[in-house]
């Protein structure tokens, strides 16, 4: 009960942010804008586009939204009100992780679906091979989002400030959650699942650091 | 171990506690012990480890030497369950920024375990209580100092905790704020809630403190009731007479019991008595003489030590 609650106060928080807002409006608008900027290769499908703009922008949007958020509420003294009541360390953490990712997965497919639609309205039509490599490519940049998001969080808890917490995440969140594309630029067969396993593995082995240290914290 | 319901028994227990933050000594074996629906007055100077024994006493620093039990419980082993009768306002409250005065409160009321029908009600009658139903669809972003001060009591009474933690309640508050939050204080005490309270302003903590603990340097350096702090310090007893009309003054030698008598100005007199005697034969006696020899006696006052005093008189032997 109380993880439900602390979600969907951290839900309502963030999607009703300037963040969010921009994450709602700006990443369709900007995968857009990015397909129809001239450019010498072959026509790209628009979906194609929105899908490579998701996969660039949405894992640093969330590590930092984190890292941020984290690091701000943590040194204005906001997690004493919560931890002095009969709740567990890692709701709160779990809470704004589950909240963050749930927002920019949305953000990211009404970025597609708009790119879908654009495309649609140009030529009438889908070709099969753009959807499938579209969907591998929002599989792949969901795994990376997920491992961007845990860096966002240990970060968020282990950072003095926001300014050292933003270069890190920058610097070192999205280097990370590349781990996760090293089955695909290998051409290891069906890369798909090791890419989703390998995710899910570091995921929740950068979450259970950054959990413990949450856990021996001092407010 | 189970929670003890002996209305007699302490609340607060605190054993030997010491905390250091790597060389530095932050409490340094503090100990006492705090009854059901006492209203104990924290104070001691800036560093003296206050806000470092609230934190243990809440749960929010759980690496340190020493026993704290709350109820029967052990903290921080058993914080949980202690967490279910506790409120507490922190010295700087903070909210998340997007959080409106009645949905924050609504989620720490939750939080601490109000049922969900009932949480509304609670947080306008909170809300009421507080005179701040005006600012109930409020973001907590835009609130001043005192008024999120206020919330941040609001959120510390919602569930009507047994037992009330506030460090520094009044600091940001106005005077007229700094009365209703002192009242408020009282009647929570009156309906059986045992508050343990901080403060730099010792008149506050005179006005409100059933019992005062006085911390220096992570050190208790006194307890007690303020009548009691204030005879630990009396030396000697002094009475002070002013005179509307000056004559001359009697013989005092003869008064036994009296050790000394001073005359600061024609209309002031200072009696210095001794310790094991009898005051108001003394003093009526002298009173007598003094009407006697043409005195006419404006006001008469025994000349008490102040909690000013005492919290200088402790804090400054330290210092020395």
């Amino acid at each position: 009960m109380n993880f439900s609650l602390l979600f969907s106060d951290e839900l309502r928080g963030f999607y009703k942010s300037k963040v969010m807002m921009f994450l709602w409006v700006g990443l369709p608008v900007v995968a857009v804008l990015v397909g129809f900027l001239p450019s010498n290769t072959p026509e790209v499908p628009l979906t194609a586009i929105s899908a490579i703009v998701v996969s660039s922008l949405a894992g640093t949007l969330a590590s930092v939204m984190l890292a941020v958020s984290i690091i701000n509420e943590r040194s204005k003294n906001v997690y004493q009100l919560f931890l002095i009541r009969p709740i567990k360390r890692r709701d709160i953490l779990f809470a704004k992780l589950l909240a963050i990712y749930v927002c920019v997965i949305i953000a990211s497919l009404i970025a597609v679906m708009v790119g879908i639609a654009g495309d649609y309205l140009i030529t009438g039509m889908i070709p099969e091979a753009v959807f499938t490599s579209t969907v591998e490519t929002l599989v792949i940049s969901f795994s990376m989002l997920a491992v961007s998001s845990t860096v966002g969080v240990l970060i968020g808890v282990a950072a003095p400030s926001v300014l050292v917490g933003s270069i890190l995440v920058i610097y070192g969140g999205n280097q990370i959650s590349v781990i996760t594309v090293m089955p695909t630029l290998l051409n290891l067969g069906n890369s798909i699942p090791i890419t989703v396993g390998l995710a899910i593995t570091i995921a929740f082995a950068l979450l259970a650091v950054a959990l413990k240290l949450f856990d021996r914290k001092q407010f | 171990m189970t929670a003890s319901d002996n209305p007699k028994d302490a609340l607060i227990v605190l054993n030997s506690v010491t905390k250091n933050y790597g060389n530095f000594t932050a409490l340094d074996s503090v100990s006492f012990e705090i009854n059901k629906g006492e209203v104990f007055g924290y104070i001691g100077p800036n560093g003296a480890g206050k806000t470092t024994t609230i934190k243990i006493l809440v749960g929010l620093i759980t690496n340190f030497k020493g026993d704290v039990k709350i109820c029967g419980y052990q903290m921080p082993q058993h914080k949980h369950e202690i967490h279910k009768f506790l409120g507490y306002l922190p010295q700087n409250v903070a909210f998340q920024d997007w959080q409106t005065v009645d949905n924050a409160l609504k989620t720490f009321g939750l939080l601490s375990g109000l049922e969900k029908n009932k949480v509304e009600k609670r947080i306008d009658e909170v809300l009421d209580f507080l005179s701040l139903s005006y600012f109930k669809k409020t973001k907590v972003s835009q609130l001043s100092g005192g008024m999120a001060q206020k919330v941040g009591l609001a959120q510390a009474m919602l569930h009507s905790p047994k037992l009330l933690v506030l460090d520094e309640p009044m600091g940001g508050l106005d005077p007229a704020s700094r009365k209703q939050f002192k009242k408020l204080i009282s009647s929570l005490a009156k309906e059986g809630t045992t508050i343990l309270f901080s403060s730099h302003i010792l008149s506050d903590v005179q006005d409100v403190a059933t019992k005062i603990g006085i911390l220096n340097r992570g050190k208790i350096k006194k307890i007690g009731t303020v009548d009691e702090l204030k005879t630990s310090i009396w030396k000697e007893k002094i009475v002070e007479i002013v005179l509307s009309a000056a004559g001359k003054i009697p013989k005092w030698t003869k008064i036994s019991g009296i050790k000394s008598i001073e005359q600061p100005s024609p209309e002031k007199i200072l009696i210095y008595l001794n310790k094991d005697i009898d005051d108001d034969i003394v003093v009526n006696a002298f009173v007598e003489q003094l009407l006697k020899s043409g005195n006419r006696i404006h006001s008469l006052n025994p000349l008490m030590p102040t909690l000013d005093d005492v919290y200088q008189s402790y804090v400054s032997e330290v210092g020395n």
